[in-house]
């Protein structure tokens, strides 16, 4: 063992703030939200035009572009191309994490419609998506910060 | 549970940092390594040419963008080399408090 104590914490610490700053690399990219909310807007927008079949059609649309891409955008591990933070730290909960938070999103959109289209609106849909895309663009990232705190949490365990 | 040993080459402040942070990467690019390592490009190359030629790193050069990127990564030795050498730092540290545990209590 060729270190006093001291330079072997000194060490350990060091070790402990390069983990940290890749632990705050972890986040989805800007554009992933933005495309969401971009996406879930037009979904509101056509949905307003009445055609179930041109609804369906973007729904399926919509679902199949998310699914190409968010296996590698919404893994959280990738929020810049400068780095890819290892597996092992970001931990496999961020993918089944936004995938369950759209699910809830669709949910509370649908019932937006609902409560919008009671309430004698125009184009419920629409406004739904619109408040869902709000959501998406300012609660996404809080969502990743509320998941980088846990990963600090049980890194520094 | 990966066996202590303490490493002479990862040691130096610098490249433990390098280190510690290519271990908690599949891989980074060179200039976030620069960026937050504080380093210059030479200072960088040097380093990671050590550790590459130690087997701990993997220099890639991917294509992307019509541009050449720079990309190191760890290699399965770079991560038992690194692994061991936690481990060694951390039975140093534990062996000191135990030492001051049992004055404390002598």
């Amino acid at each position: 063992m060729r270190a006093t104590p001291q330079e072997a914490r000194a060490a350990l610490d060091t070790i402990d703030r390069g983990r940290l700053r890749v632990i705050d690399e972890i986040d989805l990219p800007r554009w992933y939200w933005l495309g969401l909310a971009v996406g879930w807007i037009a979904l509101g927008l056509v949905t307003d035009l009445g055609h179930a079949w041109i609804s369906a059609a973007a729904t399926l649309l919509f679902g199949a572009v998310n699914a190409a891409v968010a296996p590698r955008a919404a893994s959280g591990r990738h929020r810049t191309r400068r780095l890819s933070v290892s597996a092992e730290l970001a931990g496999r909960h961020v993918y089944p994490l936004v995938i369950a938070s759209l699910v809830a999103l669709a949910a509370l959109t649908i019932a937006g419609g609902f409560a919008a289209s009671a309430d004698g609106a125009r184009d419920p849909a629409t406004i739904a998506s619109l408040f869902v895309a709000v959501l998406l663009i300012f609660g996404g990232p809080q969502v990743l910060a509320a998941v980088r705190r846990r990963v600090v949490r049980t890194a520094t365990r | 549970m990966t066996a202590a040993r303490f490493d002479e080459l990862i040691h130096p402040s610098t490249r433990l940092s390098l280190v510690g942070l290519l271990a908690a990467a599949d891989w980074a690019e060179f200039a976030f390594l620069r960026d937050q390592l504080a380093l210059s490009y030479s200072a960088l190359s040097k380093q990671l040419s050590t550790l590459e030629d130690a087997g701990y790193v993997v220099i890639d050069r991917p294509l992307r963008d019509h541009r050449r990127r720079v990309r190191a990564r760890l290699t399965a030795a770079g991560v038992t080399a690194f692994n061991g050498h936690v481990a060694a730092l951390r039975a140093i540290v534990e062996s000191a408090d135990a030492e001051q545990a049992r004055l404390s209590n002598a």
